[in-house]
């Protein structure tokens, strides 16, 4: 029997631990595509941790009905279902973000993110905890889009939600909001923060290396006394 | 002649994983091997034209027709995931040799936006039956020409001295940047 | 067998709770998805014509183009929205004429994907005001690098000539249309 986690622990988890993009590699399509402005960001991880929310959760309570050959075709189709319910509201009430965030909503469908979480998560555990393992991705997932939008938007456009904020002597740059600095974007940000959970391992190490010294000296010290 | 520009436009100018942003998962999933990253987009391709006759027949001869569009989501994706699987099927029964070059790569394929996303901007544009076959091949060499030139690039990173942190998916993003700026020189060659 | 019989089954009910609830969100959705779309078409239309308080359509036109009232119903122009190829994809315009096809009251930028920083220029004001009472008699025209000198001339955007060119192509084709429809509709 595996040690029980706690519901916190399932939720924090996706914050950074199994972050969907930064160490999952997951959704990576949608980060690059609609993240030119931090409210397009926001928009659309909205909609997918809506999506991915309740697909986990229906998934979750009907995965010991659903016979394993047709498991993965049922998740599509739920999933699907969602995507469009999403797509469909968003154009009734929010026209402007579905004008700006185009064919993406559709693309959810195919977002690896829900379909890994579907099959690797929700069709193993409980409703409850499959809930807040799809709630923690999706905030992990909003977290990552809305810092790669700012980025984008501070120094593409000059503004932070709309909202200008750099000094009228900043001249934009104009490659950030290009194709081209999405890529960049991503792949700076991860590498800082493969950089950052390598120095935290590298001192880890450090300080067991130096527990276990100092743990030790202190018999060595007395026996050559 | 426009079925040409078609077929040039999605495959450089508009180039669906680097202009578009469709099907990055594969493009770093699979691009650190040259032969890899070829099988892998002439697999891409062939799924491809096949979905956009499907789904183009679907839609305009069983959606539409029956006012059900909004089941275009869950039709599509299922059409596709279908498509795969019989593709699959059906090279392993005609061809060994090319079953087990493109098999691996076929169940990744199904879960690639590119395909769906080809399919959902054919319904969108509105293209006819003869320039949605040219418009999937060309995005289907688009996707190629893209996965090939990472493959080849990775190929000489291996032997570059990439800080430790870099190496991976982000020194592929970071170079997936650079030439998505050169494939920007594109821009505008055809209006 | 029997496996094959439960796997329809579930497969069957999942199908008909995802279509039957999908069609539920979609009965609600629609009217609302076509006022948005027609609150949009109307937001344009009075946009380049300042004047206007309602507009008609214009019916067996081979592209779509409204007529625009003033608050006493006198007929004030046309309301013209066209679509043409820019640097990197369609243009969709809104052009606000006067009643004799003649004058450009203002144009406005409805959709366009054009290179940020660079073509999306077109969407700022000093660009756009240049089209307010452009003479279209004959065809508008761009030059580059120096100011309009003539009343139906503007002025191309420096680093974005093509989107300007394209603009200016979409205005004529559209002002030419339209002039062919109505004129000869008057003829009649």
């Amino acid at each position: 029997m595996k040690k029980q986690v706690t519901l916190l622990k399932e939720y924090t988890k996706g914050l950074w631990e199994i972050n969907p993009v930064f160490k999952q590699v997951l959704g990576m399509c949608p980060t690059l595509a609609v993240t030119v402005s931090a409210i397009n960001g926001i928009a659309m991880a909205l909609a997918t941790t809506f999506v991915l929310v309740l697909s986990s959760l229906i998934i979750s309570i009907i995965r010991k009905l659903i016979p394993p050959q047709v498991r993965i075709a049922s998740y599509i189709v739920i999933i699907a279902t969602f995507v469009t319910i999403a797509d469909l509201v968003m154009k009734a009430q929010f026209p402007e973000l579905s004008k700006s965030l185009g064919p993406f909503i559709p693309l959810i469908v195919v977002n690896c993110l829900i379909l890994g979480r579907a099959e690797a998560f929700a069709s193993k555990n409980t409703p409850v905890r499959a809930l807040f393992d799809s709630l923690g991705n999706g905030t992990g997932f909003l977290i990552v889009l809305f810092i790669i939008g700012s980025i984008r938007e501070i120094l593409g456009s000059g503004t932070i939600l709309g909202f200008h904020i750099m000094p009228l002597t900043f001249e934009p740059w104009l490659i950030m909001i290009l194709p081209a600095g999405a890529f960049l974007t991503l792949g700076l940000l991860m590498g800082l923060a493969n950089f950052y959970v390598d120095h935290k391992k590298n001192k880890e190490r450090e300080s067991i290396i130096e527990k276990f010294r100092s743990s030790k000296q202190l018999p060595t010290i007395e026996t050559e006394a | 002649m426009e079925f040409f520009l078609l077929f040039i436009s999605a495959a450089i100018i508009n180039n669906f994983v680097l202009s578009m942003f469709l099907g990055i998962c594969p493009f770093i999933g699979v691009s650190n091997k040259f032969s890899s990253a070829l099988s892998m987009g002439m697999a891409t391709t062939f799924v491809m034209v096949i979905t956009a006759v499907v789904s183009w027949l679907i839609w305009h001869l069983i959606l539409i027709p029956n006012g059900l569009e909004f089941l275009q989501i869950p039709s599509f994706i299922l059409v596709i995931a279908s498509l795969v699987q019989f593709v699959e099927m059906f090279i392993k029964k005609v061809s060994q040799p090319i079953y087990r070059a493109l098999g691996i790569f076929l169940p990744l394929i199904t879960t690639n936006c590119a395909i769906l996303g080809l399919a959902l901007l054919i319904a969108m544009k509105d293209y006819t039956f003869i320039e949605g076959i040219f418009f999937s091949l060309g995005a289907g060499a688009g996707f190629t020409l893209a996965l090939i030139l990472m493959a080849g690039i990775r190929e000489e990173l291996e032997l570059a001295d990439v800080p430790k942190p870099f190496r991976g998916a982000p020194i592929t993003l970071i170079v997936a940047g650079l030439l998505a700026l050169a494939f920007m020189g594109f821009a505008g060659m055809i209006s | 067998m029997n496996n094959t019989t439960k796997m329809l089954i579930t497969l069957g009910f999942i199908g008909i709770v995802a279509g039957g609830s999908l069609s539920f969100v979609n009965n609600w959705a629609t009217p609302l998805i076509a006022a948005n779309q027609k609150a949009e078409t109307e937001r344009a239309i009075f946009l380049v014509q300042p004047e206007a308080k309602s507009y008609e359509r214009i019916d067996n036109l081979p592209f779509e183009a409204y007529k625009v009232f003033d608050e006493n119903k006198t007929f004030v122009g046309y309301s013209l929205p066209y679509e043409g190829n820019g640097f990197q994809g369609k243009i969709r315009l809104m052009v606000g004429l006067s009643t004799d096809l003649n004058n450009i009251i203002a144009m406005e930028v409805l959709d366009q994907i054009e290179t940020p920083g660079l073509g999306t220029k077109i969407l700022e004001e000093p660009f756009k005001d240049q089209f307010k009472n452009l003479n279209s008699s004959s065809p508008i025209e761009w030059v580059k690098g120096s100011p309009p000198s003539k009343d139906n001339e503007i002025q191309a955007i420096t680093g974005a000539t093509i989107s300007s060119k394209a603009i200016v192509a979409i205005i004529n084709n559209g002002i030419e249309g339209l002039k062919k429809a109505e004129l000869k509709g008057e003829e009649k």
